[in-house]
């Protein structure tokens, strides 16, 4: 059986769609068999990030509304063959998804894949509501900021009441907490909340935290998963990320700020 | 200046309900001769158990027109370190007999009180003294043992709320009684529903948004010099909000 992951936030814009991106991939790299569903029916974007924009045909909603089979929807990834993505319509609203027709899509990839990862929509609405009901795990993204974790911290509620899993009484969605665009710099200057202040309302297991880094926008500008940049520290915490989600160790890195070395401070000069 | 030995001389005892837990010997022959010995067999075979347990003899199982002699059977069931200190159920003669020997009907918590056995000819003593019933209003606290997360809210009908977990920010809790938090309030806490001026509120971590009492309420911005972080009691002194640090 496939294990389906929900990666989820409540706010907008706090890094799911690119989380998604870079754990998809991570998860094929390491050879499992991976499909990615873009449940931002209406702003798809996770297409462009994947860099396969240009291929879509068909997506989730033609397949629910019976317009298309699952397999013309789905798009197989160039770099990584294990690798699948099912984009969202950009031309339909969210009523277009049931919850009947999603069981039914999620259903028929699990014979075919380990991993199904669902991209959430922002809100806490029936987008967000389905793009977590089916989920066996949930990847809960929260930016260094008081209202970032706060909207966390309602996903996680939400999750506990209103998944397929809580409302059969089943083992509660496992929970997973990815800090992205942490700023060690502007936390230690107290501009941002500490990985301590996060840890400490929302209180499940961390799984990464994800550097503010350039790289990101250079990655989705040019369709490639920031994962897939093993010099940038997001690509390595990504990396990271993926491998503690496979049951490895790994030491949590870019949680401080970089120490000026004693040469840079003698002369005042900025660490390289 | 009063000792506690001062006191006790002043009070020389105090009367107080109790639940306890009893073993029932449920008597299923009125002959004492078949009773005891088979006692005593079982308890052959597990030295200790029973040893000067007090026990309930059960008499539902006997014919309500043979009662045993209870006399000889209590006499006969020390003699084995059994102690019988009353009895449960059975027809009313037998309790009787049994209560004319000097064992007293017990009710069983929940239980109808029995009938109450006509006048015995020897001075009885007390019944056990059972916690008064509930009134018919009461209702159990209701307890939650997770965190209450932002956009949640939870609502004690008619009772106290314990929460085993913290109140986080944008979390409500509200209790028509009492609202106890075993973790950090953080959140917004709301006692006393609408009229209960005696409601109180207790937080391990004190870190509120908002608390309320019977209508009554306090901004965090409102908390003035209250002892934030800190073990804390809300209630309220009239009008106004009472926080007092508790450790
Ligand atoms: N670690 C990071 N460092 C710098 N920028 C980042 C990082 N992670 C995400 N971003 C940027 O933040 C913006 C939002 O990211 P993304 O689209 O992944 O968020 P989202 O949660 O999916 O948003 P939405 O709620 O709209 O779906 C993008 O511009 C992205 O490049
Ligand atoms: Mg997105």
């Amino acid at each position: 059986m496939a294990q389906v992951i929900v990666v989820t936030s409540g706010k907008g814009g706090v890094g799911k769609t690119t989380s998604s991106a870079a754990f998809a991939t991570g998860l094929a790299q390491a050879g499992k068999k991976t499909v990615v569903i873009d449940f931002d029916v209406g702003l798809r974007n996770l297409d462009l990030i994947m860099g396969v924009e240009r291929r879509v045909v068909f997506d989730i909603v033609n397949v629910i509304s019976g317009e298309a089979k699952l397999s013309q929807a789905l798009i197989r990834d160039k770099r990584v063959d294990t690798l699948s993505i099912l984009p969202a319509s950009q031309t339909r609203d969210k009523d277009a998804l049931t919850k009947e027709g999603v069981a039914t899509v999620i259903e028929e990839l699990s014979k075919d894949f380990d991993y199904i990862l669902c991209d959430s929509p922002a809100g806490i609405e029936k987008g967000a509501l389905l793009a977590l009901y089916f989920a066996d795990q949930a990847i809960v993204v929260t930016n260094p900021e008081v209202s970032s974790v706060r909207d966390s911290d309602r996903i996680l509620g939400v999750l506990q009441s209103r998944s397929k899993r809580a409302e059969e009484k089943k083992d509660p969605v496992k929970e997973h907490l990815l800090v992205t665009r942490y700023d060690p710099a502007r936390v230690e200057k107290g501009e941002m909340l500490k990985l301590e202040d996060i840890q400490e309302i929302l209180r499940i297991p961390l799984l990464g935290v994800v550097p503010e880094s350039e790289s990101v926008l250079k990655a989705s500008n040019t369709g490639n998963p920031v994962i897939m940049d093993a010099e940038s520290s997001a690509g390595q915490a990504y990396k990271d990320a993926v491998a503690r989600f496979l049951g490895e160790e790994r030491p949590m890195r870019f949680t401080d700020a970089e120490k000026k070395g004693f040469l840079s401070r003698l002369f005042g000069g900025r660490a390289a | 200046m009063s000792s506690p030995a001062s006191e006790a001389r002043l009070e020389p005892f105090r009367l107080r309900g109790g639940n306890f837990n009893l073993l029932v010997l449920r008597l299923l022959d009125p002959r004492v001769e078949v009773i005891v010995p088979a006692l005593a067999d079982q308890f052959r075979r597990a030295p200790g158990f029973l040893r000067n347990a007090p026990i309930v003899l059960g008499l539902d199982d006997l014919d309500p027109s043979a009662a045993p002699d209870f006399g000889h059977l209590i006499a006969q069931l020390r003699s084995v370190h059994i102690a019988p200190i009353g009895t449960t159920g059975g027809a009313t003669d037998v309790r009787a007999a049994a209560q004319a020997a000097g064992l007293p009907p017990l009710r069983a918590a929940g239980a109808e009180l029995p009938v109450a056995a006509p006048a015995a000819p020897a001075p009885v003593p007390e019944p056990v003294q059972e916690m008064p019933p509930p009134p018919s209003d009461w209702q159990p606290t209701m307890v939650v043992d997770q965190a209450v997360r932002a956009g949640q809210r939870i609502w004690a009908q008619g009772c106290d709320l314990i929460v085993r977990g913290t109140v986080n920010p944008g979390a409500e809790v509200i209790a028509d009684g009492n609202v106890h938090i075993y973790g950090a309030l953080k959140g917004r806490a709301i006692a006393g529903g609408a009229e209960n001026l005696s409601a109180r509120i207790f937080a391990l971590n004190f870190e509120p948004e908002l608390v309320s009492i019977a209508g009554y309420y306090a901004v965090r911005d409102g908390l003035g010099d209250a002892p934030l972080g800190r073990i804390v009691q809300v209630c309220l002194i009239g009008e106004s909000m009472r926080f007092d640090r508790l450790g």
